[in-house]
């Protein structure tokens, strides 16, 4: 015991011996317990009074362990009309201006110098309004183009999601279903998902101030609707299909048996779930 | 022996660690949402918040109720990756009630896919509009069997 302690040692007059004694603690104790198990007891009550008089208009029957979903797209089909990006700002209500959760980019690779050893020339990729509008018109003479192709881009929904890593307040997530979602209301919008995916697949909303993203259109596909970006798409280059419930011949299925399929920046082992056939080495 | 004490300042000391645990844990008890752990580190209410959106499009299985005839007709011929609302529009308004009527397709649908561009694939069929026609597309065209021609062109 240090010495300063044994100086008092006239105990019975310390005020804090007759504030707590062991009895009244223990009650205390206990109280605080008891007070604890009623709130969680209360608030489960709550929740089961909410659950039955409120409907929240949900689809009832959706049970995400029951379906697994996967993306595929197919870089030679697309021919970059801009329906499926004008879509999902529709059917999302995606705010105006650049902010898209699917958008195709415009690959256009040029000759190579003449006289010199490469085999192509410089990639130039471009994305006005996401292509919206479509594309019209070629930034580059005809004549000096040596290959050209749109490739369209969502989020990858990635196995092993970097934003979801870098989400502080576990707002962004997989549902057991596969698709990459972010929660609205708790949501900082610190932005730190946005710089964390390197497929620049999310924008902050310039109307709520939370981060946004493709859902894969989880209030069409819980209803056994098909996203907008695929129900839309006029030449079948997005393939979507539920892994956990194929049918015998499900597009999806025989899409990715017959075709090598491909993702995006590999080397990252982010691990997509958006699967690419036809894709160039240039694409990333 | 000395019988053992705990020095007061101690005592204070472990209360006032009891009091900041515990009202955190209140806090947490209070203020942790329900659903939050369900499936994992997430609210678990939230894919269904977020599923009660009302979905815009309404698909073409809500087109085939009524207009299977059409449905039909477009799957047959080279038009049938098409979905009907790519040139009809959003057309939700309309399948809940018919008498509402959809966009109206215009040749502006039929270039967006069909203009010549060095970007498109060479599989798909384009046109450079100048040196191709003036008029209006369905002149010669039907949209929703488009190997064949209008029988009456007027």
């Amino acid at each position: 015991m240090p010495p300063a302690a044994s100086t008092h040692s006239t105990t019975h007059l310390n005020p804090m011996k007759t504030q707590f004694s062991r009895r009244g603690a223990l009650l205390r104790l206990g109280g605080a317990i008891a007070g604890l198990l009623a709130i969680s007891t209360a608030r489960k009550v709550k929740a089961a009074v909410q659950t039955f008089f409120v409907s929240s208009g949900a689809p009832k029957d959706y049970d995400p362990t029951e379906h697994k979903w996967l993306m595929c797209l197919d870089a030679n089909k697309c021919i970059g009309c801009g329906l499926c990006a004008e879509a999902c700002k529709k059917e999302n209500g995606v705010p105006e201006g650049p902010y898209f959760r699917t958008w195709i980019e415009r690959y256009i690779i040029t000759k190579p110098k003449p006289g010199s050893v490469e085999t192509r020339g410089e990639t130039l990729v471009d994305s006005p309004d996401g292509g919206i509008h479509g594309f019209t018109g070629c930034p580059v003479p005809e004549d000096q183009i040596e290959q050209s192709f749109f490739v369209p881009k969502l989020c990858n929904l990635c196995e092993r999601a970097p934003c979801i890593q870098a989400c502080p307040v576990g707002a962004t997530f997989t549902a057991p279903d596969g698709a990459v979602l972010v929660d609205p209301k708790y949501c900082l919008g610190c932005g730190f998902c946005i710089q964390a995916c390197p497929y620049g697949a999310r924008f902050l909303s310039p109307v709520t101030h939370t981060a946004e993203k493709c859902t894969l259109c989880y209030h069409r596909i819980t209803r056994g609707l098909k996203p907008a970006c695929v129900e839309i798409c006029p030449a079948q280059a997005r393939i979507f299909g539920d892994l956990k419930n194929l049918k015998p011949d499900d597009p999806l299925q025989k899409f990715y048996e017959s075709n090598r399929m491909q993702v995006l920046k590999p080397y990252l082992g982010t691990e997509p779930r958006v699967l690419y056939a036809g894709l160039d080495e240039e694409v990333r | 022996m000395r019988p053992f004490k705990l020095p007061p300042q101690i005592l204070r000391l472990v209360l006032l660690t009891l009091i900041i645990v515990g009202s955190y844990l209140m806090a947490r008890a209070f203020l942790t949402p329900q659903s939050f752990g369900e499936y994992g580190w997430y609210r678990g209410d939230a894919p269904e918040e977020i599923a009660a959106r009302t979905p815009i499009f309404a698909g073409e299985q809500a087109c085939d109720k009524c207009h299977s005839d059409i449905v039909r007709k477009l799957a047959a011929d080279a038009h049938q990756t098409l979905s009907c609302e790519a040139c009809h529009g959003v057309s939700r308004e309309h399948a809940d009630n018919p008498n509402i009527p959809p966009d109206k397709a215009t040749s502006h649908y039929c270039l967006r896919c069909h203009e010549a561009n060095p970007s498109r694939p060479a599989w798909f069929k384009q046109i450079v509009v100048k040196d191709h026609y003036s008029g209006e597309c369905i002149e010669c065209h039907l949209p929703h069997q488009p190997t064949q021609q209008p029988t009456s062109t007027p």
